[in-house]
């Protein structure tokens, strides 16, 4: 029977094979590929010039991360501990905003972060723009919020805080109670059954909720193009630009993508060995 | 006891807090659309105007048909696929389950980016290999004829949905096929269920929660996914995504606002439907238990005839959304034309295909480079495209236009003699022209004091953080050559060195707030920047929403550009694009098209009538200094330069300063 | 009298190249309640599972009232299951599962509820029609299972392990209930268990198995009386099992003393196995001992004590309802009937020493517990 059914899939298997390992063989031959078609690492060299993009990108999306985690934990946790009802309510509000769309929710916090947006009108009005500058004897009208790396970190946070709060929630629901009940019958506190039970049992859904916030953060161009001014470039858009954009040289736009990946994906196997949850490691 | 509380009203209110961040932006969208006025920032009363255009828009209306056809598609087929696939790598020996889901994995695990760019690689080749394929078997068979070119469209975006959907379905299910008991397969077979039935009978009921579960979060991705579309889906379909993103570059219309209030309201109501359906079940299942164990039977024929009418009514829904967003891409002789944002007025598309019986496919692209991306990378299936002169020399070295049948473009004799045989087509061979202006600087004069008149304004640290830089290399570098006194054709390379350094000296003091494209009508209407660089028929219609800018073709000169419309050596429908080029060529829509743009027309009847035509439709007279700035005069352009195509070590140098101006 | 039902010949069954049934033989009855009996890993499961057509065998026949069946798919055959865990399908409610296999059949509905109801009686489970299955107890759970397989009306029903699950009062009584239903449907039960007391209660005919192979079959008074090895001397009840030589018909030597017996037909002087069980022996004073040790452990057992005496040696357990203390010098004596001598075979040597009585019993329950997973994962 086993037999019989693991044949299911093969198509599966045929399809991936075309889809999913096909293109990224071919990525990695543009990747050491010229304009010509000749062999090069030339590709890689003139890579060498965007080492501060690279920087900047990991840097970028390791804060928002670290924000979504530092908010999205929390949230998961408090959620889990409220009645189902509320519960099943609360994940649909999470989900529900995937439902307009990013581009557009994005597009939506200019109107509010912009110089002469809502809030800076807002500021002004109740007075705390003009409160900041008796403070400071700064003479601002707005306070600067757009365009800033701030902003392009408010917009990853914003568009990818429910990739953490789902994965962690589905983990932390499912922990068996009488675990913890077990820690407190052993002499432990609230807070020590916290650190000692459930953080660590829960550390499954939290590298997963990393994953799905880290990788697209560090390769969105859409936010930092509409949030971040576009002054300063992110790893996404020297890619789109290799590909759709100004500069057109798919050779160095797949040498980019794969070193990009490369990168990803070992730091994401370090953090899953550390974890030793790969199992569940990526799971919604 | 008290602890606890404090601890319940933080808890509270962090979570209130987070709704709020995750809502205020969508409020904020659904309040605007109800906005009487264009903009995304100021209230001007309310209005369903938005809602009744969006009915007349077909751009949004087929984008959204786009969407829910590749999502409704892209998720059916994830879901077969993936429920399939998940019950065989669930009915393997661990190692090879482990090795395929790690594969499995990959579309999860890689950035989006480099997913769509990777499959758009792997259909380039694909398509490469499969013309020489088909030219071969065309070539040694005549019984069937292959088509020779294939490009990105619908089937290759669908591929890509499919490839990245199948993954959640699969994670969503796994768990639920290693919690079933193995045994109930042998069961039902045991108890008379062929092997067929028992997969039905038991193991699909078995894991159906997974099954929709993963179906739901597939068609949320597809339905959210940018990225991916992006970069496989070519230019001849777009996604809603794709619309919007072509909009944010410019400005995003109320409609799409509507659109997706409607779109988000109705998935609201879908919901909440089932979870209020769901928590009663839960309900009743608990009281099942407890006091109830035999009462109730099976659900009420009341119950189940409600349910049906739901499941119909849905239906109807779904397939009314499909129709009416559906009529617009019904098949029939067709053009597909590629040009920029809001750069038509689409009544003209209705018209044409109305008089001619030919469904106009119109899709915008943001920049010349893209378009010339596109094509490069067999990405399009334009028929007729509008570029700009210095791309259109380009196509027209690397032999990507075709020669135009002037026989079929009557109205071209319309077209004045000062637009012809310039540099980029010295012959008249290849294009007609659609419209032209100049580049110049637009700027708030409430937050600048005096007037402007020079290039300096866009390298001045006296203006820091208030400064608009377009994004595109070829134009800001035009700014900075010109400030510097040199041609904005020059392949020298110190000049062009030179120019970066000023750039890129002024971008380190600061002086740029951002790098924006069409971004600029949204910041400088709102008083959000002080100075831009831009095109002066988007600052005729900036100028309708803020009444303090000026613009100014300064003094050291500028570029003044004519896009033209040419087609593609590879189009399938030369003669319809033939017939558009003719029928946008005319007088009539060529005055149409001026009033909606507010750049200038080729044609030297409309460009004459114009005052005439404005005092009819609008009874006031046009305003001179206005219609000077639309189609400047003589002694402006003898200042400024057409764009020419430069070699391609030069183009090349443009792309490694203008990717180094961003690090 | 009753008639031959099922034969396995010759069967034979390989995963990976590792052998799980080695030329099994095998005939059962009509109306017979046969078990199968054997540690973890012995092959009666894959026994079962091979009769119930959910594995096809790599060598050997099954037949079925004479007609081979080694290729007819499950759902063609007149035999039904009762699953490990039941295998209850938790979508549907009590009724429908045990309408499943009648649904199947479509069978018409007034007569499906018909049955169903009358099958629900007959396991007590009537009232429960419309319970969900994860809201019954183990034991209501098992009765679901075997009304959804008996409602079908299989000539043959297979139990796997029906009452591992179940704790040992329920599993007691479930064992009468189970040989009740038997009696009452009059038809073949195939039954599998580890449990030896399990099956020398319900069995009509026992089959011992080890390393896939049959190591005896009997009623269950001859498999306990008369063990064929020491493996299933061992497994089959409490053995002390002893190096022996058979001087000759009716006389057995061991301890360089003969005693005398009421087995024979071995060749003179013939090394052979000798079981006492542990009732068979009694504790008397030193003096009238045919044999004379030092207690070593005792502990209660309610209905006797198990004491353990160490005889030369050698530590036998016995068990008595009187009580010595640690330490006594005991005499022990064994009547001629209490000596059941068997041919040494590849077992030997291996079972029978209580010298780690208590460390023995531990093990034991951790073969059991270390079973349970393994026949979780197995499938």
């Amino acid at each position: 029977m086993k037999n019989k059914l693991s044949r299911f899939a093969v198509p599966y298997e045929v399809w991936m094979a075309l889809f999913v390992v096909a293109p990224i063989v071919i990525m990695v031959f543009y990747a050491f590929s010229s304009a010509e078609g000749g062999f090069t690492l030339s590709n890689f060299v003139k890579m060498g010039d965007y080492t501060e993009v690279f920087l900047r990108s990991f840097e970028l999306a390791l804060i928002a991360t670290a924000i979504c985690l530092l908010i999205g934990y929390p949230v998961s946790y408090f959620m889990s501990r409220e009645g189902a009802s509320f519960r099943r309510t609360a994940m649909v509000l999470i989900m529900l905003p995937m439902w307009m769309n990013f581009l557009l929710r994005t597009y939506s916090w200019i109107t509010i972060l912009d110089n002469n947006g809502l809030l800076n009108q807002l500021f002004g009005k109740i007075g705390l723009i003009a409160l900041y500058n008796n403070l400071t004897g700064s003479e601002l009208t707005y306070f600067p919020m757009m365009n800033t790396q701030g902003a392009v970190v408010l917009g990853m946070v914003y568009n990818y805080l429910p990739f953490m709060i789902l994965p962690i929630y589905s983990v932390i629901i499912k922990l068996d109670h009488s675990l913890l009940e077990a820690a407190r019958d052993l002499g432990a506190n609230s807070a020590t059954v916290f650190r000692k039970v459930i953080l660590p049992l829960s550390l499954p859904g939290v590298l997963s909720g990393i994953t799905m916030v880290f990788v697209p953060s560090v390769s969105t161009f859409a936010i930092s193009q509409m949030l971040g001014g576009g002054t300063e470039l992110l790893l996404g858009d020297l890619i789109e630009r290799q590909f759709l954009g100004g500069a057109y040289n798919p050779q160095l736009g797949a040498a980019i993508s794969l070193v990009m990946m490369v990168i990803v994906v070992v730091c994401m196997v370090v953090m899953n060995r550390f974890g030793e949850g790969e199992e569940q490691a990526v799971m919604l | 006891m008290s602890k606890r509380t404090s601890n319940r009203f933080g808890d509270s209110l962090l979570m209130g807090l987070v709704f709020l961040f995750l809502y205020a932006p969508i409020f904020i969208l659904i309040i605007f659309s109800f906005n009487a006025g264009t903009s995304s920032s100021v209230w001007r009363g309310f209005s369903l105007h938005w809602y009744n255009e969006l009915l007349h828009n077909r751009l949004i209306l087929t984008s959204v048909y786009t969407t829910l056809m590749v999502s409704l598609l892209a998720t059916l087929i994830a879901t077969v696929a993936g429920t399939f696939a998940a019950i065989g790598f669930y009915s393997m020996r661990r190692s090879r389950r482990d090795t395929l889901m790690t594969v499995n994995n990959i579309p999860m695990m890689n950035a989006d980016i480099v997913t769509g760019v990777s499959l758009c690689l792997l259909f380039v080749v694909f398509f490469n290999g499969w013309e020489h394929f088909a030219v071969w078997i065309n070539s040694v068979q005549s019984a069937v004829t292959l088509p020779t070119r294939l490009s990105l469209g619908f089937g290759t975006m669908l591929i890509a949905h499919v490839c990245f959907n199948i993954p959640y379905v699969i994670l969503a299910v796994g768990p639920k096929l290693r919690q079933m008991d193995r045994n109930l397969i042998d069961a039902a077979q045991d108890l008379g269920c062929t092997w067929m039935q028992a997969f039905w009978k038991v193991v699909i009921p078995e894991i159906k929660p997974g099954i929709v579960s993963g179906a739901l979060t597939a068609f949320t991705m597809s339905v959210d996914d940018f990225i991916i579309s992006y970069f496989t889906a070519g230019s001849s379909t777009s996604t809603l995504a794709m619309t919007i993103y072509g909009m944010t570059k410019k400005r995003v219309s109320p409609q799409i606002n509507a659109v997706s209030t409607l779109l988000f309201v109705t998935v609201l109501v879908l919901l909440a439907i089932i979870n209020i359906r769901e928590s009663h079940q839960e309900k009743r299942a608990v009281r099942g238990t407890v006091s109830r164990p035999k009462a109730f039977k099976k659900p009420g024929r009341a119950v189940i005839i409600l349910r049906r009418v739901a499941a119909g009514a849905l239906a109807c829904v779904l397939a009314v959304v499909l129709i009416v967003t559906g009529k617009a891409a019904n098949a029939r002789p067709v053009v597909n034309v590629c040009s920029w944002g809001e750069y038509i007025d689409e009544d003209l598309i209705a018209e044409f295909e109305e008089t001619t019986g030919i469904a106009v496919n119109y899709q915008t692209v943001e920049s010349n480079e893209a378009l010339y991306s596109l094509i490069e990378m067999g990405g399009a299936d334009f028929d007729v495209i509008v570029p700009s002169d210095y791309m259109i020399a380009r196509l027209i070295d690397e032999g990507l236009l075709a020669e135009l049948d002037y026989g079929n473009i009557p109205n071209y004799e319309l077209i004045d003699a000062a637009y012809k045989g310039l540099n980029y087509d010295p012959d008249n061979k290849y294009t007609v022209p659609y419209a032209w202006g100049t580049l110049g600087i637009i700027y708030n004069t409430t937050m600048v004091d005096g007037e402007i008149t020079s290039w300096d304004a866009m390298f001045d640290p006296q203006y820091a953080g208030q400064v608009l830089m377009i994004n595109n290399s070829r134009d800001a570098l035009a700014a900075a050559l010109l400030d510097l006194g040199y041609s904005i054709n020059t392949t020298d390379e110190t000049e062009l060195r030179a120019a970066f350094g000023r750039l890129r000296e002024a971008k380190d003091a600061g002086v740029y707030q951002a790098f924006v494209m069409d971004q600029v009508f949204q910041k400088m209407e709102g008083g959000n920047a002080a100075i831009a660089m831009y095109y002066a028929g988007d600052y005729l219609t900036m100028l309708e929403n803020n009444e303090d800018l000026a613009f100014v073709v300064p003094d050291e000169g500028s570029n003044w550009f004519v896009d033209a419309m040419c087609v593609l050596k590879t189009a399938q429908h030369k003669q319809e694009a033939e017939a558009w080029i003719n029928f946008i060529a005319s007088t009539t829509s060529s005055l149409a098209n001026m009033d909606y743009i507010w750049y200038a027309s080729p044609n030297g009847e409309a460009l004459e009538q114009y005052g005439d035509y404005y005092f009819e439709l609008y009874e006031e007279e046009l305003d001179e200094e206005l219609f000077a700035i639309m189609a400047p005069p003589v002694e402006v352009l003898d200042r400024c330069e057409i764009y020419e195509n430069l070699p391609v070590d030069t183009l090349a140098l443009y792309n490694d300063l203008w990717n180094q101006l961003g690090i | 009298m009753s008639k031959e039902l099922i034969r396995l010949h010759d069967l034979c069954m390989a995963f990976d190249d590792e052998l799980v049934l080695d030329h099994i033989n095998l005939y059962i009855n009509d109306s017979e309640f046969l078990t199968l009996l054997g540690p973890s890993g012995c092959g009666k499961t894959t026994t079962l599972r091979i009769i119930g057509g959910f594995t096809t065998p790599t060598g050997g026949d099954v037949t079925f009232d004479g007609v081979r069946i080694n290729d007819v798919p499950p759902h063609k055959r007149q035999i039904n299951t009762v699953f490990q865990k039941y295998a209850l399908f938790p979508h549907l409610d009590v009724f429908e599962n045990v309408a499943f296999g009648l649904r199947i059949a479509k069978i018409p509905a007034p007569e499906i509820e018909q049955r169903v109801m009358e099958m629900l009686e007959v396991v007590s489970l009537k009232g429960f029609e419309r319970r969900r299955v994860d809201q019954l107890s183990g034991g209501q759970q098992q009765r679901v299972a075997i009304a959804r397989a008996l409602v079908n009306r299989p000539k043959v029903l297979l139990l796997d392990e029906p009452l591992g699950a179940l704790d040992l009062r329920l599993r007691k009584d479930m064992q009468i209930e189970l040989k009740r239903i038997q009696q009452q449907m009059g038809i073949t039960f195939i039954y599998v268990t580890h449990d030896q007391e399990e099956a020398l209660t319900m069995s009509d005919t026992v089959v011992v198995m080890d390393k896939g192979r049959i190591q005896q079959i009997g009623t269950p008074e001859d498999i306990y009386n008369e063990p064929k090895n020491a493996f299933v001397a061992d497994f089959i009840g409490e053995s002390n099992i002893l190096n022996g030589t058979m001087v000759r018909d009716g006389v057995v030597r061991m301890y360089r003393r003969e005693f005398p017996c009421v087995d024979g037909g071995f060749a003179p002087n013939e090394p052979v196995d000798v079981v006492i069980r542990p009732e068979d022996i009694d504790i008397v004073p030193v003096e009238q001992g045919q044999l004379v040790g030092t207690v070593t452990n005792v502990t209660f057992k309610g209905m006797q004590y198990d004491i353990i005496v160490d005889l030369g040696g050698f530590k036998w357990l016995i068990q008595t309802t009187d009580h010595s203390p640690v330490g006594a010098q005991v005499g022990v004596k064994i009547d001629p009937d209490g000596f059941h001598i068997m041919k040494k075979s590849e077992y030997s040597g291996l079972f029978g020493d209580y010298s780690s009585y208590s460390e023995e019993y531990e093990e034991l329950a951790d073969v059991s517990a270390l079973e349970e997973e393994e026949s979780g994962d197995e499938e």
